[in-house]
């Protein structure tokens, strides 16, 4: 299977290239278009599993796509602007923030963790989804914004709106960004997340909150 | 405002200015600064993605180092009334590190940051287009009066002088124009321009049908020699194209 990401950064499109019999598992509409004898089944993975990640900012349904009667195409995009990238699996895997997942290879085990009561403070759901892999596999991850990696050496401090993904052999937890609530709550940083040890950490450079915070407020208020 | 001789935030900087790197530009531009020991970075409320644990924040009104209790006054009368206006409250944070730290920000709008090292001379940023400063800048919030407001550029302007490092951020690219002659700009076009520079309102010509017909509403209209910087994207535009697109 190959990854293949196209009009970076602003509006990526990732060509997905499959083999006969290979598929992807996408996220519910993440495809805007693919071959015509791809085809596409739709799983929940059990009624709990699809309420767990409907609750975790994802959808219900996740669709997965395979190349029958010789290779395929399939082409996924993130419903915000930015860029995406291709994670290689390793073998601690990886957390990821639940609203920007958009594929992966079907060995990858996406589970929905409970992120706590504290991360639903954070405002990015009260999941995050942990992709772990025997063996090599790739996931795809979108942004709103562009994509920046980040690697966290001891220690790091990163807004809770800005996150994308992570090594999970970081560890983390959710907090106030300045020294007391009054402060955190004045600063408007709201919510950060303190991350401890070694890994890398993806970070999108806009906060989908936050824009629509300053969109938002220019807005005429709702009708009803 | 009181006049009083400043006190340095920070220790003299490199004449080179703050080591700083701007990624992801145009479209969604995000700031690097790596502070040296003892160097204190500025930054608008909320701007902040990531920073080292070791670098504190400080959350502060955005009075002037050289601000007396009047002028702390004046800036948190300022803060409550554009809490109701709407515009940012002028609330910042200070950034700064005992040893080096990196500090990430980036604005919430889709855009470009510009660095610009000040020396001396006076800058006037529209509202929203201020991100960030190191050094010895002074930040001050003037009333723009009715012409602000036609000029859709809020009732407020930030006038920024001193000597230090400043950024500042656009819905979109930056371009900067270096007038000779008279020049026009769109409103809601506007980032800055240099203060030695004079702005009026003006229609853009054609009459009373070119004002309704022409789709350019008013423009400002910039006359000496400076620097004028402008967005290629108009948030009142973006506003008014969504609007009616929302249930």
């Amino acid at each position: 299977m190959q990854f293949d990401i196209q009009y970076r950064p602003a509006h990526s499109l990732c060509k997905v290239a499959l083999a006969p019999n290979e598929s992807v598992v996408a996220e519910s509409g993440a495809m805007v278009g693919m071959s015509t004898n791809v085809q596409m089944q739709t799983q929940s993975g059990g009624l709990m599993s699809g309420l767990k990640r409907m609750f975790g900012g994802e959808s219900f349904f996740r669709n997965t796509f395979t190349a029958a009667n010789g290779p395929g195409e399939v082409l996924l995009a993130h419903s915000l602007c930015g860029d995406m990238v291709v994670l290689d699996m390793t073998a601690p895997g990886y957390f990821i923030q639940s609203s920007s997942f958009i594929a992966s290879t079907p060995n990858v085990n996406i589970e929905t963790k409970v992120g706590g009561f504290k991360s639903f403070f954070a405002g990015e759901g009260v999941f995050v989804l942990k992709a772990t892999c025997q063996g090599p596999g790739q996931v795809l991850v979108g942004a709103f914004g562009g994509i920046q990696e980040l690697v966290c050496d001891g220690s790091l401090v990163i807004d809770t709106g800005h996150l994308v993904a992570w090594d999970s052999t970081l560890t983390y937890n959710v907090g106030k960004s300045g020294s007391g609530w009054i402060a955190s709550f004045l600063s408007g940083e709201g919510l950060v997340c303190h991350f401890q040890g070694q890994g890398r950490i993806w970070i999108q450079t806009r906060n989908p909150a936050g824009y629509g915070q300053a969109i938002g407020e220019l807005l005429p208020p709702r009708s009803g | 405002m009181q006049q009083m001789q400043p006190v340095p935030m920070a220790p003299a900087q490199p004449a080179a200015g703050v080591a700083h790197e701007i990624t992801h530009g145009p479209s969604f531009a995000m700031l690097r600064v790596d502070l040296a020991p003892g160097q204190t970075l500025v930054a608008e409320a909320g701007a902040m993605v990531a920073r080292n644990q070791h670098v504190q924040m400080a959350v502060k009104l955005n009075a002037s180092p050289s601000a007396g209790f009047f002028a702390m006054l004046k800036a948190l009368v300022i803060a409550f009334i554009r809490k109701f206006i709407g515009g940012e409250t002028f609330i910042v944070n200070h950034f700064s590190a005992p040893q080096q730290g990196r500090v990430w920000l980036a604005p919430a709008m889709s855009g470009h940051i510009a660095h610009r090292r000040m020396n001396g001379e006076k800058l006037i940023l529209s509202t929203g287009a201020y991100l960030a400063h190191v050094g010895n800048l002074d930040i001050a919030m003037k009333f723009g009066g009715l012409k602000g407001i036609l000029a859709k550029e809020g009732a407020f302007w930030l006038e920024v002088s001193g000597v230090g490092d400043l950024w500042f951020t656009s819905y979109g690219g930056i371009e900067a124009v270096d007038i000779q002659q008279p020049f026009m700009i769109d409103n809601g076009h506007i980032v800055g321009y240099e203060g030695n520079l004079n702005m009026t309102v003006k229609r853009p010509g054609g009459g009373m049908m070119g004002l309704i017909a022409s789709g350019e509403g008013l423009v400002c209209e910039f006359t000496g020699q400076g620097r004028v910087y402008l967005q290629s994207r108009n948030l009142d535009s973006l506003v008014s194209w969504l609007s009616p697109l929302l249930p």
